[in-house]
């Protein structure tokens, strides 16, 4: 066997990273901030409660969520982030007609991160007269 | 007298002849230890534990939270907990838990299972400065910083004092199917 066929053959038997259940993706790639229930940590994290709602139904909410660091940066596959990402939307009371994130969509939207982050928040909320 | 009492006031003159008060007074004794005992055997405590949700059965063997070896502590970074007048789950009198932590997985090698750890820092005293761990599991740099566990977790707190970390186990790391 050459090297690189010995290579070759390592890579494909070493074990890939599990996934996890959105629900466990939730724990370990955003609870540690956002908390199990969502809520706010006056100061030092927004809530998702209450706020995700809001954004899934204002227009222009739905890519900001894709664009967010935690989300943009967050170690998983675009397939893996796009289920987790639906499931926070119907976890924190988006709407049932909810189209599911893609993973190509993800994908286009976690290359943009946001880079002043609260303003975006801002300006999408403010505009949200519901 | 009636029969009752005459067969009462045989039986207890029988026993005092048979037994001295030391053997009596002995056994007693032995009954009275013996029970009080029983609950501490390791067989009986492990079925009067209850399960704690998320956690490990309590009958799976568990390791000693005080060591930086234990299981849940693979990707801990500071003072334990354990040996700071805390547990592995709460923190020392005197101290506020910060809910926002890192959190990561662990696998336990009694039972195999990978469980999700929260790490949080028990904060508003000074360093605790006993078992200090540093270990690395799943850690990323310092500029991911949800996934980084150099930094101080106290956010939220009262006070931004650092005094050890507990690893508190959320429950099993499900795995999609």
């Amino acid at each position: 066997m050459t090297r690189a066929a010995l290579a070759a053959a390592l890579l494909a038997a070493a074990p890939a990273e599990r996934a996890h259940t959105p629900e466990i993706d939730y724990a370990l790639h955003c609870q540690g901030c956002h908390l199990a229930d969502g809520r706010a940590t006056p100061g030092s994290v927004p809530a998702l409660a209450g706020t995700v709602a809001r954004l899934a139904r204002t227009p222009g909410g739905r890519e900001y969520m894709g664009r967010v660091p935690g989300v943009a940066q967050a170690p998983l596959a675009d397939a893996e982030l796009a289920l987790l990402l639906t499931w926070v939307v119907k976890r924190f009371g988006g709407p049932d007609d909810f189209a599911p994130y893609t993973p190509d969509e993800v994908g286009r939207l976690r290359a943009q991160p946001l880079v002043d982050v609260a303003a975006a928040r801002r300006a999408l909320l403010e505009n949200d007269v519901r | 007298m009636s029969t009752i009492d005459r067969w009462f006031v045989r039986l207890t003159r029988s026993l005092a002849r048979r037994s001295s008060r030391r053997s009596v007074l002995a056994q007693l004794a032995g009954v009275l230890v013996g029970s009080a005992a029983l609950p501490l055997l390791p067989v009986a405590r492990a079925f009067g534990a209850s399960p704690v949700p998320g956690e490990p059965h309590p009958s799976t063997p568990s390791g000693d939270p005080g060591s930086c070896d234990y299981w849940r502590h693979c990707a801990i970074d500071g003072f334990l907990c354990a040996c700071c007048g805390g547990s592995q789950n709460t923190c020392p009198p005197g101290t506020e838990m910060s809910s926002i932590t890192w959190i990561g997985t662990c696998k336990n090698p009694a039972d195999g299972k990978e469980y999700v750890i929260s790490y949080n820092d028990c904060c508003g005293q000074s360093v605790c400065g006993r078992c200090n761990c540093t270990r690395t599991e799943g850690e990323k740099p310092v500029y991911i910083t949800p996934k980084n566990n150099d930094a101080l977790w106290c956010f939220g707190t009262k006070s931004r004092a650092v005094q050890c970390s507990v690893a508190v186990v959320l429950g099993v790391a499900t795995e999609s199917s």
